[in-house]
């Protein structure tokens, strides 16, 4: 047997790959709650409802047994199209396999409070959270972002799982510095830069004194070694273009 | 209440044990209460470095398992008595040390002193964590090079968020900034980086300059910390260290070059002056 198998030969490869993907995080199994909510957020972003996966995520609820066949057939009324349940016990995770629906364990708990976003915000992009009446948490900027004041030093990761990263400090070499959205930074980038970590495309890297060891957007990257040496040092903004980072001075 | 003081560096080998030493006997000097403590546990090398390793009998591990009281784990300095040495074991490994183990020996000990020196082993792990999880203030010891400044930069971040200052929320460590083997006509050379570029990446406050010097080495196999050797180059700067700690201002000195006259060439003196 040959390793190298002509590609006619399979119907198919494995492959890994990252996709970005709405979790949608119930705070409550009630599905007449879940609809009534879902109709108000149809009328204020009708393009986000076209046929959009999402996971159910019921990690925030302690019930034992859920809705679930309900809660979905909610769901795809208002054109989402649940893929996959995280969390939840295990009577719920049977029931997901029974509706041909994957299941996730639960996320890790992360300590930073900052992630930890209230369960609404999650469902819908910014034009949709900018109104959001729960309370944001304190350094957390109004698209979900956040703001890091001081220095993220070697072996520290800041990250933005929505929206921009704001560091106002320095990245030193062995920091890293992640964002779904944009990141910014004030101050030398010694370190690794990645921008755009959901697929966001639009995303950019904006920083003064590049000296970044890694940059990156939408996993499209960048090293040191790549980096044009004339942009060292220099203050610059980084953005996808034709599938290449560009890097130019800001002036 | 005893300030506690944790000598760190997450690299190995740039001279914490050697600082740790003098800091302390400086402070005892000084007229302070001081005992440092040993928490390299496996590694022991401070008994050596202060010259009292035959006197070793009881050590922290014992203390910290209940087989051995402080005070007869303690060992008083030949050549001063305000300064005490807690020695590690030798026998043991990191895990014989337990938080409150660590925290009760801290605690009795801070009846008694004025400064704790925490002489913290290298790495990141379980001994350095232990080491600086009570420190009031820290000694980061970073020599000019980028690997060293890299590991500070490290132990800096953990400093600010594995300590117990920061899981309580209180003010942060007080972080000072040490660079040892500081070789100014290597700086100049290219071969070292210059002060300026390690305050800028470690962005703490400078507490000490301390010459590359033949007298260290000395000091050390004879196990008389060196700022005993008050004619050395690395012995006044630590006199200057130790007095900026007690939070006096003293100039920076052997930053630059030091022009040697024709009789210290001649008879080379070890960085004596």
């Amino acid at each position: 047997m040959s390793l190298n198998r002509d590609r006619a030969d399979t119907a198919f490869t494995f492959k890994g790959g990252m996709l970005p993907m709405t979790v949608m995080e119930l705070a409550s199994g009630d599905p007449e709650r879940i609809r009534a909510q879902l109709a108000g957020k149809v009328s204020q972003a009708p393009a986000f409802f076209q046929h959009t996966p999402v996971v159910l995520s019921v990690e925030q609820i302690d019930e034992p047994h859920l809705a679930l066949e309900r809660i979905c057939a909610v769901c795809r009324a208002h054109k989402l199209l649940p893929v996959a349940v995280r969390g939840g016990s295990d009577p719920v995770k049977q029931s997901a396999w029974a509706l041909g629906l994957g299941w996730f364990p639960p996320q890790e708990i992360r300590p930073r409070a900052v992630e930890m976003r209230p369960a609404e915000s999650r469902l819908v992009e910014a034009s949709v959270e900018a109104e959001a009446e729960l309370p944001v948490p304190e350094a957390a900027a109004h698209a979900g972002g956040r703001i890091h004041r001081g220095t993220v030093r070697s072996g520290q990761q800041i990250s933005a799982s929505e929206g921009d990263l704001v560091v106002i400090g320095a990245v030193n070499p062995g920091a890293e510095v992640l964002a779904a959205g944009s990141v910014h930074v004030y101050g030398p980038l010694r370190g690794r830069a990645l921008a755009g970590i959901h697929g966001d495309r639009e995303a950019g890297i904006f920083c003064h004194d590049l000296n970044a060891e890694l940059l990156s957007v939408a996993g499209t990257y960048k090293r040191l070694e790549d980096i044009d040496p004339k942009m060292l040092g220099c203050s610059v903004q980084v953005r996808l273009k034709e599938d290449q980072l560009r890097i130019s001075a800001l002036t | 209440m005893a300030k506690i003081i944790v000598v760190t560096s997450g690299k190995g080998g740039v001279g914490k044990t050697t600082s740790a030493a003098a800091i302390a006997t400086g402070l005892a000097l000084r007229g302070n209460k001081t005992v440092v403590i040993d928490f390299d546990v496996g590694l022991r090398n401070l008994d050596l470095i202060m010259g009292c390793e035959r006197r070793v009998v009881y050590d922290l591990v014992n203390v910290i398992q209940g087989e051995a009281g402080l005070k007869q784990a303690m060992i008083r300095d030949k050549r001063s008595e305000n300064l005490h040495i807690l020695p590690a074991s030798q026998t043991r490994d990191k895990d014989a040390l337990t938080l409150e183990g660590v925290e009760k020996v801290l605690m009795d000990l801070s009846e008694e002193f004025d400064y704790i020196i925490c002489d913290s082993p290298a790495g990141i792990e379980r001994g350095a964590q232990l080491a600086l999880y009570f420190a009031d203030e820290a000694v980061v010891v970073t020599n000019p090079e980028v690997s060293s400044v890299r590991d500070s930069d490290r132990i800096l971040g953990l400093l600010s968020s594995k300590s117990r200052r920061a899981e309580q929320g209180r003010e942060p460590i007080k972080e000072h900034l040490l660079v040892t083997r500081y070789n100014p006509n290597r700086v100049d050379d290219g071969d070292m980086l210059n002060l300026d570029d390690i305050r800028e990446i470690l962005a703490i406050d400078l507490v000490g300059l301390i010459p590359e010097s033949e007298a260290v080495l000395r000091a050390s196999n004879q196990g008389v910390p060196v700022i005993h050797d008050d004619k050395s180059d690395a012995g006044q700067a630590y006199a200057d260290t130790v007095s900026r700690l007690m939070g006096e201002d003293v100039p920076l000195r052997f930053q630059s070059v030091q022009k040697r006259g024709l009789i210290a060439r001649m008879f080379g003196g070890g960085g004596r002056r």
